[in-house]
């Protein structure tokens, strides 16, 4: 074969090798070093680096270096001028060559560029804008470059260039996206305290609430967790949990507070608070819309005798009847203003007496296998300890519990409505 | 990237090693390494047989240029033997059969590294 079919084919096995090395996944550290090595061996050269250009402060950083002990991470201080001469320069240049315009970057930095032993530099430049710079030293045979060589280097080093720019660009890429994922956590730990603060606001109208949207929240999430539900969803209906009142911001707090039993009258503006909070969420433009009707229908039961719609079984969401469930326990286990709140063993009573009625039976189910969990002590969480404190007959209360569990209503199911 | 382990041995004092069928980066930091091994463990003279070597890439040779440069430095002897017509005609075609010792085969790299071994041990 003739020298020059060769080396040209030697040539294009070398782009093709360079082209796989910058195109892997490698590290980029490790593709630097994999192209210098390419460059190096397709012309052997012994010794050379790469030196990434960075423009605050104006420097240049020893990348990859081949056969220079310690060279890596050196640096090379560059003049606002020295930037713009390298980058009108593209094409191989040598060190000791006064008519390079580099004379005076070569003579301030003669020792690094000695220990780099630095024949030849080539700034490699794209798009106009300095990328780096390939240092090389002499051949392995001491003969100077040909043009052969100078238009291999050349080529070699515009796609090293390209390879630093997309770096730069996928680094750039990679900031603001960070930049963006932080802002967004920043704005959802922000939507998420202004959905408490919203919570905590509606208790206040009521002195006996207090801390109850937030209690309805977390045992609305808990139990929601427990059916399996996870992801968005399950945001959607802690969330419900939180904001399911937020239509007694506008009833007169005489009727929250009332000890005595309500007039019609009474009810019916009590009652309106599912639909005023339904038209206070859904004008908000909210990304989950699901939440508005969730907390419209949490009043729903599945008998279908519930308001404001009287929707049966299925007809209403699966959050509000976990909202539904999470908010009547709450209001059983705590203090209203027209009674005292009840034992743990007559809530559960009254909640396995409303299965199939007021409470949709798997959410029951639920519920009791997550306080069985708590009260055996098998789970870490403790979601309604707190509120049900320790005051009970342990035994009878996880009896009562395991045959709910088994059977959660005696009556009927929402199934065969 | 991990290397790969070279098979070597030794003869007479001289190690002889083999980079396998495709001399790349990952053969090349391994065949780097275990030289850099045998200089440290006293060894002078390597042989590097390329009998099984059907293809060396640009990084192979790079780096095997870095192996010349750091025996010499240690002031030990290196010998290329056995390369095939393709390889013997690469070294040429970069100029470097002048500057590195090559040898038909294996048997007379070693030989030749062991008689300069017993003259300098002698010295």
């Amino acid at each position: 074969m003739k020298l020059a079919l060769r080396k040209m084919l030697h040539n294009l096995s070398a782009l093709t090798d360079l082209g796989a090395e910058i195109s892997s996944t490698h590290n980029f550290e490790e593709v630097m070093r994999a192209s210098l090595h390419t460059l190096l061996g397709t012309l052997a050269i012994p010794k050379g680096a790469i030196a990434q250009f960075s423009a605050r402060p104006r420097m240049l950083k020893i990348m990859a270096a081949k056969g220079l002990p310690g060279a890596i991470g050196g640096h090379i201080q560059l003049g606002r001028d020295e930037v713009k001469r390298l980058a009108l320069r593209g094409r191989p240049l040598e060190v000791a060559a006064e008519q390079n315009g580099l004379s005076h970057f070569v003579r301030r930095n003669g020792d690094i560029l000695k220990r780099l032993r630095a024949h030849t530099f080539v700034p490699m430049v794209v798009h106009g804008e300095l990328e780096g710079v390939i240092f090389l030293s002499e051949k392995f045979t001491k003969e100077p470059f040909s043009e052969d060589d100078t238009e291999l280097i050349n080529t070699i080093s515009r796609h090293i260039g390209m390879a630093f720019y997309n770096h730069r660009l996928l680094v750039s890429l990679r900031r603001k996206a960070e930049e963006n994922r932080k802002l967004y956590q920043d704005m959802r730990r922000m939507y998420q305290d202004t959905i408490k603060a919203f919570g905590a606001a509606i208790d206040l109208k009521d002195a006996y609430t207090k801390g109850h949207s937030d209690r309805v929240a977390r045992y609305s999430e808990a139990i929601a967790r427990e059916m399996g539900i996870t992801g968005t969803d399950l945001e959607y209906i802690e969330v419900a949990g939180y904001l399911h009142d937020i239509g007694k911001i506008v009833v007169d707090r005489s009727i929250i507070n009332n000890p005595r039993p309500l007039t019609d009258r009474e009810f019916q503006e009590l009652n309106r608070h599912v639909t005023t909070g339904y038209e206070i969420l859904s004008n908000i433009n909210h990304p989950w819309k699901e939440i508005a009707y969730m907390t419209k229908c949490h009043h729903e039961k599945v008998d279908g005798t519930g308001y404001p719609q009287g929707l049966r079984g299925d007809e209403i969401p699966l959050g509000s009847k976990i909202v539904t469930l999470a908010d009547s326990f709450d209001a059983m286990m705590t203090d209203r203003p027209y009674r005292s709140r009840l034992p743990l063993d007559r809530a559960l009573s009254d909640m396995q007496r409303n299965t199939g009625k007021q409470f949709a039976s798997d959410v029951v189910a639920a519920f009791c296998r997550l306080l069985l969990k708590e009260i055996n002590g098998t789970s870490r969480d403790r979601v309604f300890i707190p509120v049900i404190g320790l005051k009970f007959d342990r035994e009878a209360i996880s009896s009562t519990l395991a045959s709910m569990i088994e059977e959660p209503g005696p009556m009927r199911d929402e199934r065969d409505l | 990237m991990s290397t790969l382990d070279v098979r070597t041995r030794i003869e007479n004092g001289v190690a002889i090693i083999y980079p396998g069928p495709y001399l790349n980066q990952l053969r090349g930091e391994g065949l780097e390494g275990r030289c850099g091994e045998l200089l440290a463990s006293g060894i002078r003279g390597i042989v590097i047989n390329f009998e099984e070597t059907e293809l060396i890439n640009s990084i192979g040779i790079s780096i095997l240029l870095g192996i010349i440069e750091t025996v010499n430095e240690s002031s030990g002897s290196l010998v290329l033997s056995n390369l095939s017509a393709t390889n013997r005609e690469l070294f040429e075609m970069l100029g470097l059969l002048v500057h590195v010792r090559i040898e038909e085969t294996e048997e007379v790299a070693v030989a030749k590294l062991s008689a300069t071994a017993e003259v300098m041990a002698r010295r």
